[in-house]
């Protein structure tokens, strides 16, 4: 096994896998473990599938991916913020609605690009083996911003998180931080859509997080241990994909969703 | 000294009032007790002397400032502290959480503000459990660090929203004595529906549904009659003076509450 690996990572594009693998994984606990406790789960997958219009428009104008992509989810972030922040019942209307015409924008502008076959099916279900080298500055750069903020302003996201009323009473801007949350939130989901792709990236920001949630005692260690559970699920994943030949991004949540059962038992039997 | 002084406030969400011409005044270290029915308006007057809710007409001051100036004044405990108990947090960060923002570290918290939290925890009896998970405690224990963290950046006025909805009779007692020991210092307002306990306690009592009657209830001992030896006395009591003092002003429900029991 180990002189398989070995091989396998002489290929630059399997170095590459690994290291995006480890950085979207890492992202993917910290703000994973946001969106669990801030129950924004649903809004996190409005938002997955709302960039794949970001993806078609920069098919289209012939621009960066992650690029349009970053806007496209931002943008839609931003909106869901505001609407979410002014009528919070009609929530999972609007993102519903966000998350359909988000893909069909997609959908149209791939349609319209002439000679151009994108493949949607490495952004539904990730191409991690076909990570470039901008790729990974752009994965280095969002960590970087997600660990500055996280831990400059962590009582504040915490706060906000655990009880937004009494936040606000105390003089924290709640609406700036949970659109911050938001923002962080789609930058990380477009990241992970290289990885596992727009329609598994949710199991990739809660499954991790789920388990972490009942081995930690705080909101910081939550996310350290999703960060590290997220990544060890990625390289086995990875290591099953490579080894038999499987599709990366569905190797991955099925490794996690295993363990997450396999967690759940062992957990059954130690408390009874 | 007044810290609280209502004047002819009203208040609507949309077109219904709520509140209609509100008139309260709240006297330093006042035991006061917020009731009336659900759906009355008692919570939304508390926003209003939060500063969460505006006055649509009328006025309320909090130690002479607007209810938006005065966040260092008030320690708040709000209702339900029974959701979200599986949020990874401990009770030491729940408490300080309190403080107002000011001068803190770059990274986490300061020497003074955790010194602060632990003063507060020991003042409600929770000191041992610091750094215990919030969601392990009993609903009695957690309300307790509630009050904490109210009194985390040491409020002249705690308010607290039914308090002891969920907990057990003793564990309502127990918090009704913290809230006595602390009302020897700060100026106390409780919304609450368990009438018959908190009025063992509270020295005044407004009854809220639309519009406020209020009373002077100090002298109960004296004036009324107590149920018993164990010094409680009846709600009917207490509702038929408040119906009767106010019933000129307001019409309907209030001649049920003149029944004698």
């Amino acid at each position: 096994m180990i002189e398989s690996i070995m091989e396998a990572l002489q290929f630059d594009f399997m170095q590459h896998a690994l290291l995006a693998g480890i950085l979207v994984s890492f992202a993917a606990g910290i703000i994973g473990s946001l969106i669990v406790v801030n129950r924004m789960v649903f809004l996190a997958g409005g938002i997955a599938h709302t960039s794949y219009g970001g993806i078609g428009l920069a098919v289209y104008f012939g621009l960066p991916i992650f690029l349009g992509a970053s806007l496209f989810a931002v943008g839609a972030a931003l909106l869901i913020a505001a609407l979410t922040l002014k009528k919070r019942h009609r929530m999972d209307t609007f993102i519903g609605l966000i998350w359909a015409v988000g893909m069909a924008i997609g959908v149209i502008f791939v349609d319209l690009t002439p000679g151009y076959n994108v493949d949607l099916m490495s952004y539904l279900f990730g191409s991690i083996l076909a990570v470039s080298t901008s790729d990974i500055y752009f994965m280095v750069v969002l960590l970087v911003v997600i660990l500055f903020i996280v831990t400059l302003r962590y009582r504040d996201i915490l706060a906000v998180s655990y009880d937004s009323e009494y936040a606000g009473l105390r003089g924290v801007n709640v609406r700036f931080f949970y659109t911050l949350i938001l923002i962080l939130s789609a930058l990380t989901v477009v990241i992970a859509i290289k990885v596992v792709g727009l329609i598994l990236v949710i199991a990739m920001l809660t499954i991790p997080v789920y388990i972490a949630e009942s081995l930690s005692k705080s909101l910081l260690s939550m996310m350290f241990i999703s960060g590290t559970i997220a990544t060890l699920f990625t390289l086995v994943g990875l290591w099953f994909s490579y080894t038999y030949d499987l599709t990366s991004g569905a190797s991955i949540i099925l490794v996690s969703a295993l363990s997450l059962g396999l967690f759940l038992l062992i957990k059954k039997k130690v408390t009874s | 000294m007044n810290v609280i002084e209502i004047q002819n406030l009203s208040f609507a969400y949309e077109k219904e009032p709520v509140l209609e011409h509100i008139n309260l005044i709240v006297e330093e270290r006042d035991f006061l007790a917020i009731i009336g029915p659900n759906g009355g308006g008692k919570s939304t007057l508390l926003k209003l002397m939060l500063g969460i809710n505006k006055a649509k007409e009328g006025s309320i001051k909090i130690l002479g400032k607007d209810p938006k100036d005065s966040l260092r004044e008030i320690g708040y405990v709000p209702q339900n502290t029974n959701v979200n108990t599986d949020f990874p947090i401990k009770v030491i960060e729940v408490v300080l959480m309190g403080h107002v923002d000011g001068k803190r570290p770059l990274f986490g918290y300061g020497k003074d503000e955790i010194a602060c939290a632990m003063g507060a925890l020991e003042q409600v009896g929770m000191q041992e459990y610091a750094q215990t998970k919030i969601g392990s405690l009993s609903g009695g224990q957690r309300q307790r660090v509630m009050i904490a963290r109210a009194l985390c950046a040491h409020p002249k006025i705690l308010i607290l929203d039914e308090p002891t909805s969920s907990i057990d009779i003793t564990g309502q007692r127990n918090i009704y004595e913290l809230l006595k020991v602390l009302n020897a210092h700060i100026t106390i307002i409780v919304v609450s529906h368990d009438i018959s306990v908190i009025l063992e306690y509270a020295n005044k009592a407004a009854h809220v549904n639309k519009t406020l009657s209020y009373h002077d209830i100090s002298d109960k001992n004296s004036t009324f009659h107590t149920h018993g030896n164990d010094g409680h006395f009846c709600e009917i009591e207490l509702l038929q003076m408040l119906g009767s003092e106010s019933c000129n002003s307001c019409e309907e429900e209030q001649p049920q509450w003149r029944l004698k029991p």
